[in-house]
């Protein structure tokens, strides 16, 4: 078989929405989902190690965050969190749009979807750099001063990067959406991804955040 | 194409509420000082597990997959908790 007609029947394949018989372990799971749990889990490990390192770091500290160095700010950082339960609303109506078989709803509510990671993303700058008022930055939050500081960047800067990955994700999805070419188990897929997302900064806002003093 | 979704739109809207109500109680009980801080540290651990599993459950869709795959997620999620109590505590005991 010459390889383009290898790619040919993969894709196809891909596309063929008819219902795989049910497996005795995954029942209707598709490949294509059990893939994306297994890299989910991976990522969230990468996570993990992240976490346990700031765990471990304050869990070992006498003054963890040093006195010149600025409080995080709840409140505001509690707006981006509904940010992201928002958009995971969305993208679950893209999904449920998908299933309905309204593919125009569906690109509209993954648009939205990335909309909200944008916003979330506009944020995450506004608090690190300051767009309306000075951001951590420029309040004595840099980089390598102190594992308060560095354990703060690299995790929510790491949570960032998947954000933006996100969101560049769901334009593609989108864009494939409306030229026909994205099926369900696609939409699905990038779904679990952003999903995942929302869960991973769940836990981060609670550990990085939330946890007084 | 149509029984692989389990597209329930009430549901989604049901859940969002939880979502947001539990963000408010978070930062509610952040915020108390009236308790002890572990109580405090205890109360917000739990609601953010809550929360997590709600997206992970409803809107990942585990809820409606095989219990294959619901503990191919959950032990390898659930695995690093122990880690974090061993070495947390470990680096608490070493500096009190």
């Amino acid at each position: 078989m010459r390889a383009s007609a290898i790619v040919a029947a993969a894709d196809e394949h891909r596309r063929d929405e008819r219902p795989f018989p049910p497996d005795a372990d995954f029942g209707t799971a598709t490949p294509g989902k059990i893939g994306m749990w297994v890299f989910l889990l991976s990522d969230a490990n990468m996570f993990a190690g992240l976490l346990l390192a700031y765990g471990i770091l304050r869990g070992g500290s006498e003054v963890w965050r040093p006195p010149e160095q600025p409080e995080l700010g709840i409140n505001f950082t509690a707006g981006l969190t509904f940010l992201l339960i928002c958009s995971s609303v969305t993208m679950v109506l893209a999904y449920a749009a998908m299933a309905e078989g309204d593919r125009k709803k569906a690109v509209r509510f993954l648009l939205l979807t990335a909309l909200g990671g944008a916003l979330f993303l506009c944020g995450q700058y506004h608090e690190y750099f300051g767009i309306w008022h000075p951001g951590l930055s420029e309040r004595g939050l840099e980089f390598g001063s102190s594992a308060y500081a560095s354990t703060f960047y690299v995790t929510t800067g790491f949570h960032g990067a998947h954000v933006f990955s996100g969101v560049v994700l769901l334009l593609l999805t989108a864009l494939f959406t409306r030229r026909g070419k994205a099926t369900l188990h696609d939409i699905e897929a990038v779904g679990l991804f952003w999903h995942f997302v929302d869960l991973i900064w769940i836990l981060v806002f609670t550990l990085i955040y939330l946890i007084p003093e | 194409m149509r029984h692989v979704a389990h597209a329930n739109r009430k549901q989604y809207w049901f859940i969002w509420g939880y979502l947001l109500v539990l963000t408010l109680a978070e930062v509610g009980v952040a915020n108390l000082s009236t308790v002890s801080k572990s109580l405090v540290v205890s109360a917000l651990l739990l609601l953010a597990v809550v929360k997590a599993a709600l997206v992970g459950l409803f809107y990942m869709h585990l809820v409606h997959e095989t219990n294959v795959l619901k503990w191919t997620v959950a032990i390898p999620l659930a695995s690093p908790v122990l880690y974090a109590v061993v070495l947390i505590a470990e680096a608490s005991w070493r500096h009190p």
